[in-house]
């Protein structure tokens, strides 16, 4: 069990890969943005790679443990430190009870990840332990953690100094700009050559109104083709407007001439064209990205998507871990 | 349609064989018999909450003709009550839930009810919860107090989502709609949205629902040809 002295910014219970199977009635799946990081997480403390863990934004929090845990930090650099002295990260350590763990802002990345021995023991709902904040489900009551909040946790015992081999560390780094794969499409015909062109070629900048539901982007205006510009009016009267459809997970919805990237808690469905898919595999990069950071993209194939998170999964494995 | 798959189990290339052998056995529908219940949803047409919502956004975000005026112009219809008549003249199909939870996609079943409206631009920040509004040619209730881009123009006090699960008809989900499900929207006044608002306060409120009806494809297409497309409503 643990106490949460300070909650952080945004502190939530996340499970891997979330709540799966519930699309057809709107439920999006949650879990960790970061799931590069948040498996290897789980792996370091013995734990199933799927296990319920901390996902912290921006801010971690200050956690106070009743009884001696193994635990691990992976993802964005958050300077965590036991009682005052930086400990590592991407290596699973003790923290004796009564000691008190805490994480400040970030130095590196947007998201860091807590995982503990035996995982975080929480009810699940509808399937998973995910949080998701916008419908108040999941996680604890629901939302993200609330200071003095007392969480158990399971009763597996981890063992301390395991570590993950260097090359595969996901590359979090402060330059500011990210190079994101996209797939083209579900939307592959609304946007004209120049449109599609200049999607590419831009600098994106991305917005501080940007959440777990979507990340929205700054940058030029794309152009469109007839089939947008004269259509029935159904559709609707932007061009970027098309009849209610399904969207996928990673979907870059056009709303108007603002990109939002629909990420772990985005809605399933909505009246805006999707000109191109950010891939599973590319997601850590999302999930580590802050407010202001550049973004890049680059096309790919559903082919080489699908090779890229195959490559991914290897990684996520115990053959990681030293 | 959106197919969802999870490519560790199978990848694109196997998943579009797959989808591609499972159209090729898919029959004329005309013998399809679905199970579709039907719900009667009490509904405050032109109240005081979406006003309040439209008037909010109007003075905050962007100028706009209120919304049931808007919809009336663009219908060719003769007023606001001639709009009331016809949208709640129709049977609604639930086509699909998505968005939020629960939230239900509905068309028109008689093609003489349909009505089109753009959706806002740009989208409304806060739309109140179990208000009823239509964007394109879809009908749909808002869940929960939401943002939303639905031109708005009633409300119901009958939840469509349940996380407590408090009434039986969430037993198997918490959401109440599935694909097939039918709505028909009774206009309703204060009085009567008072009285269901309170016994759902108090957990007696009972569901109006068919259940088990049996929607027959074959049916609705030989009901279709003989509508009389002269009626006014």
């Amino acid at each position: 069990m643990f106490e949460v002295i300070k909650p952080g910014l945004e502190t939530s219970v996340q499970d891997y890969p979330g709540r799966i199977g519930f699309l057809n009635q709107g439920f999006p799946p949650s879990g960790p943005m970061d799931s590069w990081s948040f498996r290897l997480a789980n792996l370091l403390v013995g734990n199933h790679e799927n296990t319920g863990a901390l996902e912290c934004q921006y801010t971690g929090p200050t956690l106070k443990f009743e009884k001696d845990h193994v635990i691990s930090i992976c993802g964005a650099d958050m300077q965590p430190k036991i009682d005052g002295r930086s400990i590592p990260m991407w290596e699973s350590i003790m923290v004796k009870s009564n000691q008190t763990l805490e994480l400040g802002f970030t130095v590196t990345g947007a998201r860091s990840y807590i995982a503990f021995s035996g995982g975080i023991d929480s009810e699940k709902w509808l399937g998973s332990q995910s949080t998701f904040h916008k419908a108040g489900v999941g996680g604890i009551d629901g939302y993200a953690l609330k200071e003095s909040q007392k969480i158990s946790l399971g009763n597996s015992k981890g063992k301390i100094g395991r570590k993950i081999r260097a090359e595969s560390i996901p590359d979090i780094t402060n330059s500011g700009v990210w190079e994101i794969e996209v797939v083209r499409g579900p939307n592959d015909d609304w946007l004209d050559n120049a449109g599609y062109e200049t999607f590419l070629k831009a600098d994106w900048k991305l917005q501080a109104r940007s959440d777990r539901t979507g990340f929205r982007l700054d940058g030029p205006s794309l152009s469109f083709n007839e089939k947008a510009t004269n259509k029935s009016p159904e559709h609707g009267y932007e061009p970027s407007n098309i009849i209610d459809q399904g969207y996928p997970i990673g979907g870059i919805n056009l709303a108007g001439q603002t990109p939002i990237i629909l990420v772990n808690d985005g809605p399933s469905m909505g009246g805006f064209i999707v000109p191109f898919t950010v891939p599973s595999a590319s997601f850590w990069k999302l999930g580590q990205a802050k407010p202001n950071e550049k973004f890049k993209f680059k096309e790919i194939s559903v082919l080489e998507a699908q090779e890229m998170r195959s490559e991914q999964t290897s990684l996520c494995s115990m053959g990681s871990i030293i | 349609m959106i197919v969802h798959y999870n490519p560790d189990e199978i990848g694109y290339i196997d998943l579009i064989k797959e989808l591609k052998s499972l159209v090729k056995e898919l029959k004329d529908n005309d013998d399809t018999i679905v199970n579709s219940r039907l719900f009667h949803f009490p509904t405050v047409y032109l109240d005081k909450w979406t006003k309040e919502a439209i008037e909010d956004y109007i003075s905050k975000i962007a100028l706009k003709k209120s919304d049931p005026e808007f919809i009336v112009e663009l219908n060719n219809l003769d007023n606001v009550d001639h709009f009331v008549r016809v949208h709640s003249g129709t049977e609604y199909w639930v086509a699909s839930l998505g968005f939020w939870p629960g939230l239900p996609f509905t068309m028109p079943l008689d093609p003489r009810c349909k009505l089109t409206a753009p959706k806002y631009n740009p989208p409304r920040t806060w739309t109140p919860k179990g208000t009823v509004g239509m964007g394109g040619s879809s009908t749909a209730i808002y869940p929960d107090r939401l943002p939303g881009g639905y031109q708005i123009f009633g409300r119901t006090p009958v939840p469509i989502w349940d996380p407590e699960k408090n009434f039986d008809v969430f037993k198997d989900s918490i959401c109440l709609f599935r694909p097939g499900d039918r709505i028909k929207f009774i206009p309703c006044d204060y009085d009567e949205f008072e009285m269901i608002e309170k016994k759902v306060k108090e957990k007696t409120y009972k569901y109006d629902l068919i259940d088990e009806h049996k929607f027959s494809i074959k049916k609705y297409k030989q009901w279709l040809t003989q509508l009389d497309h002269n009626k006014k409503f």
